[in-house]
C-alpha cells in the first residue's frame, strides 16, 4: 500500500516537482523499479509511467479477499407454509401493474386465506407496497413469512412485519399494525381479556399506539370500557385525550353523556297535553365545551342556544328520548315529526342515529318519515342500501357514490351503471384514482358495459375514454384474482 | 417456452418499453392473438387505421411488429411475450396465416446462408485495401503519439488540479482521438473524463484509468514483441474492429449456454448490452456484446436471461477469450446445472492468471458455489465459504431481491467484475437460477 501511496503522491505533485523513487519497494518490484530507473533511454516522465504500470499490475495479480471477523448474520428460519403458484404470483404481478392498492388488498387476501406465502423474488417490492400503504401492513406480514420478518432487520422501513401465528403472539411481539388487528379480534372473542391486556400495558406504550388501540374500542361499543376509560383523565397527550372524549362521546353510559343529556332534558319538556316545549339550555357546568361542544353559532339563523342544542341532540343516544318521553322508537319518529318545536332537531336525531350506529332505529326511522335521510344509508341492509342508492342517486348523486365507495360490498349492477354513467358526466372527479380505489366494488361484469357509457360532453371524450380503459384494466385484473 | 416476467422485460431495450410492454400485457389490446410451434402473433389496435401484426420466433427469440417503431423489441412485442407469459390459456392454438409463416421462411432461409459456408470469395481489391490499413495505421501511430504527449505532460504537471479543469480538457482529446480513427482509446479517454472528482479516492481511479491508456499505447507501439493473440487485444483496445465473416468461418464451440444476465448500458445515444453467458460442458464463460443507436432498430438476437441456447459460439481472438459471437442458435428451456468455482480465492487465481496473459482484461463473469450477503463496516458484501469478502459495487440495485433470496443463507451465484467490485447476476435458488 506504501508504494501505491507514493505513486499517487508523485502524480498529483508532478514529476517536475517530485520525481518517481523506488521508497518502499522490495523483492521484484525493488528489481524492476532499478531496471526503470537506471535505464537512461527512459524521461521522468516514462520512468514514472513505468513504474506505476508494474505496480498496478502487481496490485492487480495480488488482489485479495478480505478476510474479516463479521458477526454471523441470523439465518431466516424455514417457512411452515407453502409459497402460492407461479400463477398466483403472474396475476399479482399484473395486480402490481394497475397501481391499486385495492386489489393488491384483494391478492393478498386470497394468499392468506389460501394460508400461502409470498415468494422470496417478490418481497421487496410487496413489503416497499405495504410501507407506502398501511392498509396492507397486515396481511402482508402474514404473506411474507419468515423471510419478511428477516428482511425487515435490515430495512427498517419493513420492520412492520413479524411472524405470529396465534392472537397472543402477534399482541405480544406484533407491529402495532399487528397488535391493533389481534386487539380487534380478541375484542370480539372476549372483550374482557382484550381490555384487560390493554390495560396491562397501557403504561408502556407510546401516544401514538395509544391512539391506535383506542380506536379498537369503538368496534364494538362496550359499556364496561366506561369506568376504565373514564380513569385515563389524567392523560398528557393531546391526540390521546382528544380520542378518549371521542370514545366517551360513543359511550351512553359515560359521564359525558351524562352531561349531555342534563342539559338537553331541562331544554327539551313533554307538556301533559302531548306537546313539546324547547327551552334555551342552561349550561352549569363550563366542562362541556372542553369536549368540543361549540358556544357560538356560525349560521346567523340559528341562534347560540339552538346551535348548541342541535349540536348535543346529535350527539345524544336515541334511547333517551324513549326513556325521557316514555314512548317506543317509532313514536319518538313520529314526534320529532309532528311537534314543530321539535322539527328543526331532525337532522340531529338522525346524526345522533348514525353516531350510534343504531341499525333498527335507523330502519325504524326510514319507515315513519316522508323524506329519505341519505345519511342512513350506511346503517341499512346490504341489498336496502343499493336498492334506495339507485332510488335516490339523481338526488344526491356525490354524496350516495360516497357512501358506495365506502362500502365493503360490491355494487349491483344497476347501481355501478348509474354510478358510471353518472362517472361519465364528472371525469375529473372520478378518474383513475377513483376507479383503483373503488375497484373492489365494481363487479368484474361492468366491463361488457362500459363501451355503452360515454362522456356526455365532447372535451371529456378523450379523458373519459382513458379512465375506461383503465378501469378495464383493473376489472382485468380482478377477474383473474377471482379464478384464483 | 415458459418465461417469467423478469425474463421478458430484461429484453426490453428502455425503461418505458417496458412500462409501455407492461400495459400492453392486457387481453382488451389485442384483436387476435395465437401461438403456433414456432411463432406467437398477434393484432393489436394502435393509433393507425390497421392494427399492428406483432409476431415472435419463439424458436430463436425474435421478433418483427408492423408498427413504426424503432426499438427493438417494440412494446408490442414485449406486450404479446409478456401476455403469453402470464396467461398461454388466452391464445388460440393456430397454424400459422401467411403474414407469420412468410417471415419464419425467410428467416429460416437467411440462417441457412448464414451457417453456409461461404462458396464465391469476394473479390476484393487487396492493394487499396492494404493502402487503406495503412493509412489508419499512420493516423493511430500520430494519434497515439499526441496522446502520449498529453499523458506525460499531465503526469509532469502533476493531477493535484485535476478536479478544477473544464469539460474540454478531456474533450479535446477524445475528438482527437475518434480523429486519429483510434474509437477504443477515444472510449477509454470518456472513461477518464466520466469520473467523479468530487469523490475521495478519485486519484486511484483515475491513475488506474490512465495507466491502462498508457499500457495500450505502448503495447501497441511494441505489438510486434507480443504474442499474436494479445497483439489483437491491443488493436481491439485501439479500436480496429474484427471482421465478423472472417469470425464465423472460423469453427467455433457448440455447447449448451446458459443466459446469465444482461447489463445494458449507454455511451452517447449509442446502447450496449452485454450477455453473460457460461457453457454446461464447457465450462467455459463468454460475452455476448451488441451495439445498437438508440431509437433505432437493433439488428443481431434477442438473448433471453435466464434462459438456455444451444449454439455454436466463436470466440474473438484473445489472450484471454471473453467476447465471443454467437454462429448459429436454438433457444432452449433453462438448464438450471450449476457449476462453479468454490469461493473467492479461486477467482482472484484465475484472475491472476489471466492478467499474466492479458494485463488490461475486463470485467468478467463468475459462478461461485456458496456466497452469503453480509452487511459489513457500512457495506454490502459478498462472503464465500471460507468467510472471505468481496465487496458488492455500490449501487447495486436488486440487493433486497438478492437478500430474499439469500435469508442469510450461501446460494450459488453468478457474479460480474473484477478484482474489487461484483455485481450479482443472478442466484441458484431451490435448484432453479433466477435472474435479479
Amino acid at each position: 500500500m506504501e508504494h501505491w501511496n507514493n505513486i499517487i503522491n508523485t502524480v498529483l505533485l508532478g514529476t517536475a516537482k517530485k520525481p518517481v523513487d523506488k521508497q518502499g519497494l522490495t523483492g521484484p518490484l525493488e528489481q524492476a523499479a532499478d531496471s526503470i530507473l537506471g535505464n537512461p533511454a527512459l524521461d521522468r516522465e516514462d520512468q514514472f509511467l513505468h513504474l506505476a504500470s508494474v505496480i498496478y499490475n502487481y496490485r492487480q495479480c495480488g488482489t485479495q479477499p478480505i478476510t474479516a471477523n463479521v458477526p454471523p448474520t441470523p439465518v431466516a428460519p424455514p417457512e411452515t407454509k407453502r409459497y402460492c403458484t407461479p400463477a398466483a404470483v403472474r396475476v399479482l404481478q399484473s395486480v402490481l401493474e394497475t397501481d391499486s392498492t385495492q386489489l393488491v388488498q384483494l391478492w393478498l387476501e386470497y394468499c392468506t386465506g389460501a394460508n400461502l406465502l409470498l415468494p422470496p423474488a417478490q418481497l421487496p417490492v410487496m413489503l416497499d407496497k405495504a410501507w407506502k400503504n398501511k392498509s396492507l401492513r397486515v396481511l402482508t406480514a402474514a404473506a411474507g413469512g419468515y423471510r419478511a420478518e428477516w428482511l425487515g432487520q435490515f430495512n427498517p422501513d419493513w420492520n412492520f412485519s413479524r411472524v405470529a401465528d396465534t392472537i397472543e403472539e402477534r399482541w405480544q411481539n406484533g407491529a402495532t399494525a399487528q397488535r391493533v388487528e389481534a386487539l380487534k379480534e380478541l375484542r370480539i372473542a372476549d372483550p374482557v381479556l382484550a381490555r384487560t391486556w390493554l390495560q396491562q400495558s397501557w403504561a408502556k406504550e407510546s401516544a401514538t399506539v395509544k391512539t391506535a388501540l383506542l380506536e379498537v374500542l369503538e368496534q364494538p361499543i362496550d359499556p364496561d370500557d366506561v369506568p376504565w376509560l373514564e380513569s385515563l383523565s389524567g392523560e398528557k397527550s393531546k391526540q390521546v385525550k382528544e380520542a378518549l372524549i371521542h370514545l366517551l362521546k360513543k359511550q351512553p353510559s359515560s359521564s359525558l353523556q351524562a352531561q349531555y343529556w342534563q342539559v338537553v332534558s331541562e331544554a327539551v319538556q313533554l307538556r301533559p297535553d302531548g306537546t313539546v316545549d324547547v327551552m334555551a339550555p342552561i349550561i352549569k357546568d363550563d366542562s362541556i365545551f372542553q369536549s368540543g361542544i361549540e358556544k357560538l353559532s356560525n349560521n346567523k339563523k340559528i341562534s347560540d342556544d339552538w346551535h348548541l342544542l342541535l349540536q348535543l341532540i346529535g350527539l345524544i343516544h336515541p334511547a333517551q328520548w324513549e326513556i325521557h318521553f316514555g314512548k317506543t322508537t317509532a313514536e319518538i319518529m313520529q314526534l320529532f315529526q309532528q311537534q314543530a318545536a321539535l322539527q328543526i332537531f331532525i337532522p340531529s336525531l338522525v346524526q345522533a342515529i348514525v353516531w350510534f350506529e343504531e341499525q333498527q332505529r335507523a330502519m325504524t326511522f326510514i319507515q315513519h318519515s316522508e323524506v329519505f335521510y341519505i345519511d342512513l344509508i350506511p346503517l341499512l341492509p346490504v341489498e336496502q342500501q343499493q336498492l334506495l342508492s339507485e332510488k335516490y342517486f339523481d338526488e344526491q348523486p356525490e354524496t350516495i357514490i360516497k357512501y358506495a365507495a365506502d362500502s365493503p360490498e360490491e355494487w349491483s349492477m344497476p347501481l355501478c351503471t348509474r354510478i358510471m354513467r353518472y362517472a361519465a358526466t364528472q371525469p375529473y372527479t372520478y378518474n383513475q384514482l377513483f376507479m383503483n380505489n373503488v375497484v373492489r366494488q365494481i363487479p368484474v361484469a361492468i366491463a361488457g358495459k362500459l363501451d355503452d357509457i360515454n362522456a356526455t360532453e365532447t372535451y371529456h371524450t378523450g379523458y373519459w375514454n382513458n379512465i375506461k380503459a383503465h378501469l378495464a384494466r383493473l376489472l382485468h385484473a380482478k377477474s383473474l384474482i377471482n379464478t384464483l | 417456452m415458459n418465461l417469467s416476467d423478469e425474463q421478458v422485460l430484461a429484453m426490453a431495450p428502455d425503461d418505458s418499453s417496458r412500462k409501455a410492454g407492461k400495459d400492453l400485457a392486457n387481453p382488451a389490446k389485442w384483436a387476435s392473438k395465437c401461438v403456433g410451434e414456432q411463432a406467437l402473433w398477434g393484432e393489436c389496435q394502435g393509433s393507425g387505421s390497421k392494427p399492428y401484426q406483432t409476431q415472435i420466433d419463439t424458436g430463436n427469440m425474435a421478433f418483427k411488429c408492423s408498427c413504426p417503431s424503432r426499438k427493438f423489441p417494440c412494446k408490442h412485442g414485449l406486450g404479446l411475450l409478456l401476455l403469453y407469459s402470464r396467461q398461454p390459456s388466452s391464445f388460440d392454438t393456430q397454424t400459422p396465416p401467411a403474414w407469420v409463416s412468410d417471415w419464419l421462411a425467410k428467416r429460416a432461409e437467411r440462417d441457412e446462408k448464414k451457417t453456409a459456408v461461404p462458396t464465391a470469395e469476394k473479390t476484393t481489391d487487396t492493394a487499396a485495401q492494404a493502402k487503406r490499413l495503412q493509412a489508419r495505421q499512420q493516423k493511430v501511430a500520430d494519434g497515439t503519439d499526441e496522446l502520449l504527449r498529453w499523458i506525460k505532460h499531465l503526469v509532469r504537471n502533476g493531477i493535484l488540479d485535476l478536479p478544477e479543469k473544464d469539460f474540454s480538457f478531456f474533450e479535446n482529446m477524445i475528438r482527437r482521438m475518434v480523429d486519429a480513427q483510434a474509437p477504443g482509446l477515444a472510449a477509454m479517454m470518456r472513461e477518464l473524463a466520466d469520473i467523479s472528482y468530487f469523490h475521495d479516492g478519485w486519484q486511484t481511479v483515475f491513475l488506474h484509468q490512465l495507466l491502462r491508456i498508457y499500457l495500450v499505447i505502448q503495447g501497441y507501439r511494441h505489438q510486434d514483441q507480443l504474442p499474436a493473440a494479445l497483439q489483437q487485444d491491443l488493436r481491439t483496445l485501439i479500436g480496429f474492429s474484427q471482421s465478423q465473416e472472417e469470425l464465423k468461418a472460423q469453427t467455433g464451440i457448440i455447447d449448451t449456454w446458459q443466459v446469465l444476465g444482461k447489463q445494458t448500458s449507454e455511451e452517447d445515444k449509442l446502447v450496449i448490452e452485454r450477455y453473460w453467458l457460461y457453457g454446461i460442458n464447457s465450462r467455459r464463460s463468454a460475452l455476448i456484446l451488441q451495439f445498437f443507436v438508440r431509437g433505432q432498430q437493433a439488428a443481431a438476437t434477442s438473448l433471453t436471461p435466464g434462459t438456455c441456447l444451444k449454439a455454436e459460439l466463436v470466440y474473438y481472438p484473445s489472450a484471454a477469450p471473453l467476447r465471443a459471437l454467437i454462429k448459429q442458435q436454438i433457444q432452449l428451456p433453462m438448464n438450471h446445472t450449476f457449476q462453479g468455482l468454490e469461493g473467492w480465492k479461486e477467482v482472484v487465481q484465475t484472475q491472476t492468471n489471466m492478467g499474466s496473459v492479458f494485463p488490461l482484461y475486463n470485467d468478467q463473469v463468475y459462478t461461485i458455489t456458496a456466497l452469503t450477503p453480509v452487511w459489513y463496516q457500512e457495506q454490502w458484501w459478498l462472503q464465500d465459504g471460507r468467510q472471505q469478502l468481496m465487496p458488492i459495487r455500490k449501487g447495486f440495485p436488486h440487493i433486497w431481491k438478492l437478500l430474499a433470496f439469500s435469508g442469510g443463507a450461501p446460494l450459488p451465484m453468478a457474479v460480474t467484475g473484477r478484482e474489487k467490485q461484483y455485481e450479482p447476476l443472478g442466484v441458484w435458488h431451490e435448484q432453479e437460477y433466477k435472474i435479479l
